[in-house]
């Protein structure tokens, strides 16, 4: 069960309370004791945090190496894959969920033996929100979102990511991120340092 | 003819380290608030340029001095240069009647460490706070913005109200010491041995709030309110020409006057010996970095009043406060004294 503490404050403070100021030392005490304490400042290009495993950041691609779910299992005779490659079926479903599907250029051709094969698959992530329903709308689990957030750029043109980029996002980042157990933070004493510790209401 | 050259040289001499040492430490104030600011709220503060970020306040100085000048369209040009020095002269000549530390002797001559000393020293420091508010009125008008416009016109009001209770808060210590001179003040606490701020409690609260509200400072800083004006009246102004008004007002006026706080109610440079014949400054610099200290957190605690509650207070609580705790100063006097 969990407690609730009621604060009630009345307008007017005490004779007492405003004679003496004591309003004022009790926020005076406050910031005396972050005086004391020690900085939480994290100061970021020297020192990085770690983002939290749900988080969405630059757009991968899972690549074709065995670990497919049961779904492309089904399909993957009648596409051209390689191993190491994306493992993108081209089904649009990415572009559909998008609220902005513009970003997307996917473009797909049919080699000579029948089987498909996607030769672009472009995203302008200067247009992406980072909402993440792309990632879930994809059957395959084809693509997915990394850690990756320092995505400042020089030109516009270079905020167009492609397929090749995120085949290599995919198989690093993503990769890792995707091992890791499901949970905010990486380990809870980097957590600690900078939130101090939590205590479950189990 | 021979004293006249010394004593030129002497004033001289004062005026060039008061000089110094008032616009280097008010330089080096920005780089203390913002570490003090930092800490109060876990953070760091500068880190970066030089040790410590000891060298922040030579950039700044360097990045608002090569900064392209802009002058907004309307302004009145001549009282748009002039508000600037109207704000920084009256800060930096309150630093002419700050005793720094006991009289010394060279060759014979007695010097104090003070630039004038003057009989009417408090009164000075009264007029020369209400002049402040000149600069800051100019820049409003002269600035063309109604943001500017609105800061200046708080500013005046709250000077007003404030220059008051200030001179009633003040006149009680001198009913105590019977004199207006600052060595006059010092001596007659250091013959006593009782600091005044054990009779004139409330007198020194009043005046601490007076201090605030003189020098902008948090919860009086209506002003330059950043939530609601942006920075109030200096918004207009751009590279060092805004650089010199938060170091007028906020460093060089909180200075001065927590010198005159340590002169009136701390009793100067009064302490035990135990710095050696430099003690009196030292003892006089700890009071007045105590009391800046003070100031500071203060700052960077308590929320901002609001503009009409600020003039209230003035009119309603403090001065009525003020003119009692006079009287009963002046009746002690009459009968004790
Ligand atoms: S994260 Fe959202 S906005 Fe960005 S590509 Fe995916 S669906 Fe579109
Ligand atoms: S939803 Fe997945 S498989 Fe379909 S086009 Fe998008 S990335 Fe490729």
């Amino acid at each position: 069960m969990i407690k609730l503490k009621r604060l009630r404050r009345d307008d007017s403070l005490g004779p007492l309370e405003s004679v003496l100021f004591l309003d004022f030392i009790k926020g005076l005490t406050i910031t005396m004791k972050n005086l004391l304490r020690k900085p939480i400042t994290t100061q970021y290009p020297k020192e990085k945090i770690t983002p939290p495993k749900r988080f969405r950041g630059k757009h991968g691609h899972f690549v074709y190496d065995g670990t497919e779910p049961p779904s492309l299992q089904a399909i993957q005779g009648f596409m051209s894959f390689e191993k190491g490659k994306s493992r993108c079926v081209a089904c649009y479903m990415c572009q559909t969920a998008c609220p902005m599907p513009t970003l997307f250029r996917i473009e797909a051709v049919q080699m000579p033996d029948g089987t498909k094969k996607v030769v672009r698959f472009d995203m302008n992530l200067l247009n992406c929100l980072f909402c993440g329903l792309c990632v879930d709308a994809c059957p395959v689990e084809c693509l997915t979102m990394s850690d990756i957030h320092e995505m400042a750029v020089y030109r516009r043109s270079q905020a167009v990511i492609h397929m090749d980029d995120m085949e290599k996002i995919g198989a690093t980042n993503a990769k890792t991120v995707r091992e890791l157990p499901d949970r905010i933070w990486r380990n809870d004493k980097e957590r600690e340092t900078l939130w101090g510790k939590v205590k479950w209401n189990f | 003819m021979n004293d006249m050259i010394f004593t030129a040289i002497v004033i001289a001499v004062k005026i060039l380290v008061v000089l110094a040492v008032t616009l280097g430490l008010g330089a080096y104030l920005t780089w203390y608030e913002r570490k003090f600011a930092g800490h109060l709220q876990a953070r760091r503060g500068p880190t970066v340029v030089g040790p410590f970020g000891l060298l922040q306040p030579l950039a700044d100085g360097l990045k608002l001095m090569t900064k392209a000048p802009i002058l907004p369209k309307g302004i009145d040009t001549k009282l748009y240069y002039m508000a600037i020095m109207m704000a920084l002269v009256p800060a930096i000549m309150l630093f002419a009647v700050v005793p720094f530390g006991p009289s010394f002797k060279i060759m014979g001559h007695e010097v104090k460490p003070i630039v004038a000393n003057l009989n009417i020293a408090i009164l000075y420091v009264f007029a020369m706070g209400s002049m402040a508010a000149y600069g800051t009125l100019f820049a409003g008008w002269a600035s063309n913005s109604k943001y500017a416009f609105i800061g200046s016109l708080r500013k005046a009001a709250l000077i007003v109200s404030y220059e008051v209770v200030l001179g009633f808060a003040a006149l009680s210590v001198i009913l105590l010491a019977g004199s207006m001179n600052v060595f006059d003040i010092v001596d007659s606490q250091i013959k006593s041995g009782i600091w005044y701020i054990v009779y004139q409690p409330i007198s020194f609260v009043l005046f601490l709030f007076c201090l605030l509200a003189e020098s902008g400072r948090v919860p009086f800083d209506i002003q330059e309110a950043e939530a609601e004006l942006v920075t109030g009246y200096n918004v207009e102004y751009g590279g060092m020409k805004f650089g010199i008004f938060p170091l007028a007002e906020w460093y060089l006026n909180v200075l001065a006057l927590c010198a005159i706080a340590t002169v009136l109610y701390f009793g100067g440079w009064s302490g035990p010996h135990i710095f050696g014949p430099f003690s009196g400054f030292i003892w006089f610099l700890v009071k007045t970095f105590g009391l800046l200290f003070f100031v500071l957190w203060v700052h960077w605690t308590l929320p901002r009043y609001q503009a009409k509650d600020v003039v209230e207070f003035a009119w309603k609580y403090l001065l009525p406060i003020s003119i009692v705790n006079l009287v009963a100063t002046a009746f002690f006097v009459y009968f004790k004294g």
